[in-house]
């Protein structure tokens, strides 16, 4: 199975996807993760305007037989959210890193984006992740 | 049977009937008098029906449904065994069905229930028992709250629960539910709880208990229960046993003896209660000497002039229900134990057992059987090495064709692709003997026509239906 | 007696199969000192046996001819259909049904079921039961402080006591602080922090609230504030205006009265509904509609099982498994049998009849009706001596009505009356002349 992993984002080990244009982090959920989880059947979204730390639990992911989280890959406020999710949750399956964008983040520390993963580092584990 | 045009609400009928109401024989006022006009709402929107027409509907609708006097329901943790009908003929008898919950003369409900209480607690090894949760889970919710409140009258705070990664979903649900956390140990290559990863956990100081069902959700005896049980109360926690899978231990072993203090049972599924589709069932919860006082109340007692109903107990964790927990499931059960007697209860678990070991040894000649040990009540039996991509989802599917019920499919989770298997001890020989040559068809199915499986149901009224669909636009109602 | 099928030639053979010599090898993992040596009980009882020692048990257990209690649990006619019905052995002795294409007729029954009560209530979602309408309650107030994510309620006095209880002891199982407030100070104890306010109506003293009234007032107070209204007789419904013309947001009913015996107060039937906006955080199994993924045949299922603990487990909102389906079945014969017209009639006896005795009650001296606002079966008076009223009603046998001091110690010599349409002219005759001797013993005592 060959999953797809651009070059040019950042990665979680709880395989989120990270965007960073200038301060604002674009995040979603991998091409394997969405492959674990099967057909998506709705996603819940925070309320803009809310702001919390790294590592905490933002969206909930729902499938058929399964329920993913969606970690904050950094601290910051929620200033949008993929309100096309509600109609078209399938989006997550089909375009992972396009259309199934889940929720925008006002980056407020920087130095927390040296701490995410590598396109390789992700590689990696989701390498050890199959086994 | 196509139910657009098939719900009951597309048989009404102008006519309205009134079969069922007796005749108003008082003088009336105006209803206006009575009650505000605008608190009278629209007319009901569900039809008049003729009485013909609801029978025909449901009697067409049972037909569509698999029930256990249809065939065997091998459902692994389900305990799908016979329900004797004469646990029927009581339950509707008037001095049973027909009795208020706060009347008074309640001697014969009250015996029923100290009887039934002090068996279980024969059967079972415990002390005391609470007949008020309506269900496994509620009696898991009880048995945690006991503990929360064992450890607040004691000052001490505990709030971590360590299950197993076999552990059915209800248990951590249910910690969480009495706010606790979990801690989930890796079930070692034999099944069974690593006794140093249990010490390591319960080192840390702030572990409340452990709940265990034994055995387990691969229907494997943990052999190191009594150092399991040991370990944890070295630590000053305590242990609880999630009854769902007692029925091959009823009379031969006990989980007291095993070193557990709260035990819950599931009427439903060891004592021969009907599961209804999906209840009512009910979880009776039994405990040691030590956590009596905080039973939920009321109680039942035992005193000179005859068995009383107390709400006397200060460190009760309250009340979880309203009156007196599933009292018609709690009838049927104590007469299943009174016909059984302590010979026939005996009986279920040496048959469960048998049952099971004489399905495993057939089947994992075909099937892929994770943990190759002698089983208990139940066995797992997974995917793996099937031909054709086959899925355990495909098996199942293709054994409702050949007019069975499938085995639980999916859990434990800790086998990918698990079928769990769990025949009960009134199944006869001859049936056991259909579910496996049924089974080595599928097999050999598998490998020549996978399609079969693939395309699987084909013979039920419906074929397999679109569940992200389902979840994605949900209709609820009509 | 005996279900097990083998005989013990048949137990040899299959023993031979696994390739143990007896039974006791198939135990071998049990640690030898845990094996116990039988049960202390005694020995089996055969049918007959067995039902003569119950019919002696239940000798001990009065039935009366007629009941003047509620309290909670009710009297009502149950048509014969609905036992017809849940008596089919492909209904009762079936599992949860997983399997969809084999359990398409109990998958069925409950959609009907989720539809009649959605029709019934006008909400726009009925889950496919919880245990009991006390716990419905508890799970209603759980399901708010998790929506809203404030963990305090309030609870409005009227709410059945047993249900008080054990929504505290639920709230004390998630760190939830509850209050119980009087109806005319709910603006004082309303906050932005109350995840939800829980009241009763028709209440436990017969009360029936104006609903879109307090709605109302709750929503200007507390906009994001859930209001979540219980109700232990359903049947008023009939006539009552339904919870979703009125602003509930969760709607909660023991649902006993539909077609379920008393039977000592369980199995009952936990009505759970909601406003579609909380759809995806509602406990309990729901039965969809959908279609085949091959064909065209349109058929149920159980769905969005994301939210339940099978999936999610200790991320679960509730731990809820096996609820009452037998029962749910029971309710939605009950509804369709009686249908709009039936239910309408059967609510307005509820209403006459208890209306006809308060008429009456207050003629006799010594009696005064407490309620200030409309009832409908249920009424609280005040009695010269309610164990008089009990005693004579006993020897009429009549099932006497409450005496509130079981729940509320300072209210003495009142009564929580209930009267139904099961109640005949005769048995209220009976009743109100038991009252009459009761209040003729006082007078005779005074």
């Amino acid at each position: 199975m060959e999953y797809e992993f651009p070059d040019e984002l950042k990665y979680l080990q709880t395989h989120e996807w990270v965007r960073i244009e200038d301060n604002i982090a674009t995040v979603g959920i991998t091409d394997y993760a969405q492959h674990q989880l099967g057909d998506i059947v709705y996603v819940e979204l925070p309320e803009i305007g809310t702001t919390l730390k790294k590592g905490v639990n933002v969206a909930e992911i729902e499938s058929v037989k399964a329920v993913g989280e969606l970690m904050m890959p950094l601290s910051g406020k929620i200033i949008e959210v993929n309100t096309g999710l509600a109609d078209n949750p399938e989006s997550v399956n089909s375009s992972p890193y396009g259309t199934g964008w889940m929720v925008k983040i006002e980056i407020i520390n920087n130095s927390e984006i040296d701490e995410l993963l590598s396109v390789e580092a992700y590689k990696e584990i989701v390498k050890t992740e199959k086994k | 049977m196509d139910p657009k045009d098939s719900l009951i609400f597309e048989k009404g009928n102008k006519n309205a009937q009134t079969n069922f109401i007796p005749k108003l024989d008082i003088e009336c006022d105006e209803l206006e008098d009575i009650i505000p006009k605008n608190f009278i709402r629209d007319e009901v929107q569900i039809p008049d029906i003729p009485e013909v027409e609801i029978v025909r509907h449901y009697v067409k609708l049972s037909k569509i449904n698999y029930g256990l006097d249809s065939g065997i329901y091998p459902l692994g943790s389900c305990t799908m065994k016979y329900n004797p009908k004469i646990n029927e003929h009581i339950a509707r008898l008037a001095e049973f069905s027909q009795i208020h919950p706060l009347q008074e003369e309640n001697e014969g409900a009250l015996q029923l229930m100290h009887n039934i209480s002090n068996m279980l607690s024969e059967i079972t090894g415990m002390d005391g028992f609470t007949l008020q949760p309506a269900a496994g889970a509620h009696g898991e919710l009880v048995g945690l709250l006991i503990l929360k409140k064992f450890f607040e009258t004691k000052g001490v705070v505990k709030n971590k629960i360590i299950v197993p990664d076999s552990a059915h979903g209800t248990n951590p649900a249910s910690a969480k539910m009495a706010g606790f956390s979990i801690i989930e140990l890796q079930s070692n290559e034999y099944g069974e709880v690593p006794l140093d990863h249990l010490e390591f956990a319960m080192q840390q100081g702030d572990v409340a208990g452990i709940m265990l069902t034994n055995p387990n959700t691969l229907g494997v005896f943990d052999r190191q229960i009594k150092d399991i049980t040991r370990i944890v109360h070295k630590y000053g926690g305590l242990c609880y046993y999630d009854g769902a899978n007692l029925n091959p231990m009823l009379g031969i072993c006990r989980p007291r003896d095993m070193g557990f203090d709260i035990v819950h049972l599931n009427l439903h599924k060891t004592f021969s209660t009907p599961h209804g589709g999906g209840g009512p069932g009910s979880g009776p919860v039994g405990v040691t000497n030590e956590l009596i006082p905080f039973l939920p109340i009321p109680c039942i007692i035992s005193i000179e002039n005859g068995i009383v109903c107390t709400h006397d107990r200060i460190h009760s964790i309250g009340r979880i229900k309203a009156f007196w927990g599933n009292f018609g499931i709690i009838l049927r059960a104590y007469v299943y134990i009174l016909s059984l007697g302590a010979e026939g209860l005996k009986k279920v678990g040496q048959i469960a057992v048998l049952n099971a070991n004489y399905l495993r040894i057939q089947l994992q000649k075909k099937y892929h059987l994770p943990y190759n040990r002698m089983c208990q009540h139940e066995f797992v039996l997974s995917d793996k090495d099937m031909p054709n991509e086959i899925t355990t989802e495909d098996i199942a599917k293709r054994i409702l064709d050949y007019g069975f019920y499938a085995p639980t499919i999916y859990f434990p989770l800790i086998v990918n692709g698990a079928l769990m298997v769990e025949p009960t001890e009134t199944e006869s020989k001859r049936s056991l003997d259909d579910f496996v040559e049924v089974m080595e068809k599928i097999y050999y199915e598998a490998i020549n026509t996978p399609e079969k499986l693939k395309k699987a149901p084909l013979n039920t009224p419906i074929g397999r239906l679109d569940a992200v669909k389902a979840a994605r636009n949900p209709i609820l109602h009509d | 007696m005996d279900f097990v099928p083998h005989d013990d030639k048949t137990v040899t053979e299959m023993l031979k199969v696994i390739g143990v010599n007896k039974i006791e090898d198939l135990f071998e993992d049990i640690p030898k000192d845990l094996i116990i040596n039988g049960l202390n009980l005694p020995e089996g009882l055969s049918e007959p046996d067995v039902l003569k020692k119950l019919k002696e048990l239940g000798e001990k257990n009065t039935i009366y001819t007629n009941s003047f209690l509620g309290a909670g649990c009710y009297f009502h006619y149950i048509p014969t259909l609905v036992d017809f019905v849940v008596s089919r052995s492909e209904f009762y002795t079936s599992y949860t049904p997983y399997q969809a294409e084999a359990s398409q007729g109990y998958l069925q029954a409950i959609f009907e079921y989720q539809s009649a009560i959605s029709r019934l209530t006008q909400m726009d979602v009925a889950n496919a039961s919880m245990y009991d309408g006390s716990t419905a309650l508890a799970e209603a107030a759980i399901m708010a402080s998790i929506i809203t994510r404030k963990n305090q309620i309030i609870i409005l006095e009227g709410v059945h006591p047993e249900y008080i209880e054990v929504v505290n002891t639920y709230c004390w199982g998630q760190d939830i602080a509850y209050k119980n407030v009087p109806l005319d100070k709910i603006e004082d104890e309303l906050n932005q922090e109350i995840a939800a306010v829980l009241f009763q109506s028709p209440n436990f003293f017969g009360d029936i609230e104006d609903v879109s009234a307090l709605a109302k007032r709750i929503k200007e107070k507390a906009p994001n504030c859930l209001v979540i209204q219980c109700m232990t007789d359903p049947t008023c419904l009939g006539i009552l205006k339904p919870p979703g013309e009125t602003g509930v947001d969760i709607f909660v009913a023991e649902g006993q009265s539909f077609g379920i015996s008393p039977s000592y107060g369980g199995p009952g039937l936990g009505i759970f509904t909601a406003k579609e906006k909380f759809l995806r955080k509602i406990p309990g199994r729901l039965v969809g509609k959908s279609k085949e993924i091959n064909g065209e045949r349109e058929g149920f299922l159980l769905t969005l099982q994301a939210r339940e603990q099978h999936i999610r487990r200790e991320k679960a909102s509730s731990n809820i498994c096996t609820n009452q389906a037998l029962c749910s079945l029971s309710a939605l014969i009950y509804l369709v049998s009686l249908g709009k017209t039936g239910l309408r009639k059967i609510a307005t006896q509820n209403f006459q009849k208890a209306h006809y005795v308060k008429k009456k009650l207050k003629k006799i001296p010594g009696y005064e009706i407490l309620n200030n606002k409309p009832t409908y079966n249920e009424f609280i008076v005040k009695c010269p001596d309610i164990d008089s009223v009990i005693q004579e009603c006993k020897k009429l046998n009549l099932l006497p009505p409450l005496s509130l001091s079981k729940y509320y110690p300072e209210m003495k010599n009142v009564a929580l009356v209930c009267v139904t349409e099961s109640n005949s002219r005769e048995s209220i005759e009976k009743f109100i002349k038991a009252l009459e001797l009761a209040n003729n013993n006082k007078e005779g005592r005074d």
